[in-house]
């Protein structure tokens, strides 16, 4: 079983529940390309280390894809996402070889590797209302 | 012709990744990967940091990715 990362910049001007819109329509697509989704992350609003399109905040949101080898939608998901203007930028990272690799070094302290660091996984569900992802948004600043 | 010696000590410089037992380098993980960007923003070399070899190799693809997604910035202007 492959799983992946996708993590995705959606312009800031794009409202939440749009966000949360678009980000169903990807899973969607995840899914009916017969992969799971395992897990779904927003972080809010974060301040970009560089401006992108002259903006400097973008909406960050994470989701985590497991697949069995062979077909998948990822190529198309990519595709799509490359075409709509209102992501800045969009990562898929495949984490299964790089987690296996790290769990046999060190099987005792493992668990850890594929959990999201601390500062940003404020919260962990969907997107949350205005008062949560800026609280999100600090936490990850620091 | 005994000239003195100086004597100072070099700590041992340990890499961090080895000693906290990081096995896989989240690009998510800023705080972890600031650590190893100076002001400049540029990668620490190993000279400097101490890391092994191959966990510099996993910190440097981190970084790159975390630049990518604006999390990190590629220089300081």
């Amino acid at each position: 079983m492959r799983t992946y990362e996708l993590v995705f910049v959606v312009d800031p001007r794009v409202s939440d529940e749009d966000v949360v819109a678009m980000t169903q329509e990807y899973k969607q697509m995840i899914t009916a390309g017969g992969s799971q989704v395992s897990k779904e992350e927003s972080w809010g609003r974060r301040k970009l280390a560089y401006p992108i399109a002259k903006l400097n905040e973008g909406k960050y949101v994470l989701l985590g894809i497991e697949s069995e080898g062979g077909k998948s939608s990822l190529p198309e998901v990519e595709h799509r996402m490359r075409q709509n203007d209102k992501i800045l930028r969009y990562l898929t990272v495949r984490t299964d070889e790089d987690l296996k690799r790290a769990a046999s070094r060190h099987p005792k302290t493992a668990g850890r590797a594929g959990e999201s660091p601390a500062g940003l996984a404020a919260d962990a569900t969907t997107a949350a209302g205005p008062g949560g992802s800026s609280a999100a948004a600090a936490a990850g600043e620091v | 012709m005994a000239r003195p010696r100086k004597v100072f000590y070099r700590r041992r410089k340990v890499c961090k990744f080895c000693a906290d037992k990081i096995d896989y380098v989240d690009f998510k993980d800023v705080k972890l990967l600031q650590q190893f960007i100076p002001e400049r923003s540029k990668i620490l070399p190993r000279r400097i940091s101490g890391t092994c070899a191959r966990h510099q190799r996993l910190l440097q693809q981190a970084i790159k990715r975390a630049r990518h997604l604006a999390l990190i910035p590629f220089t300081t202007d």
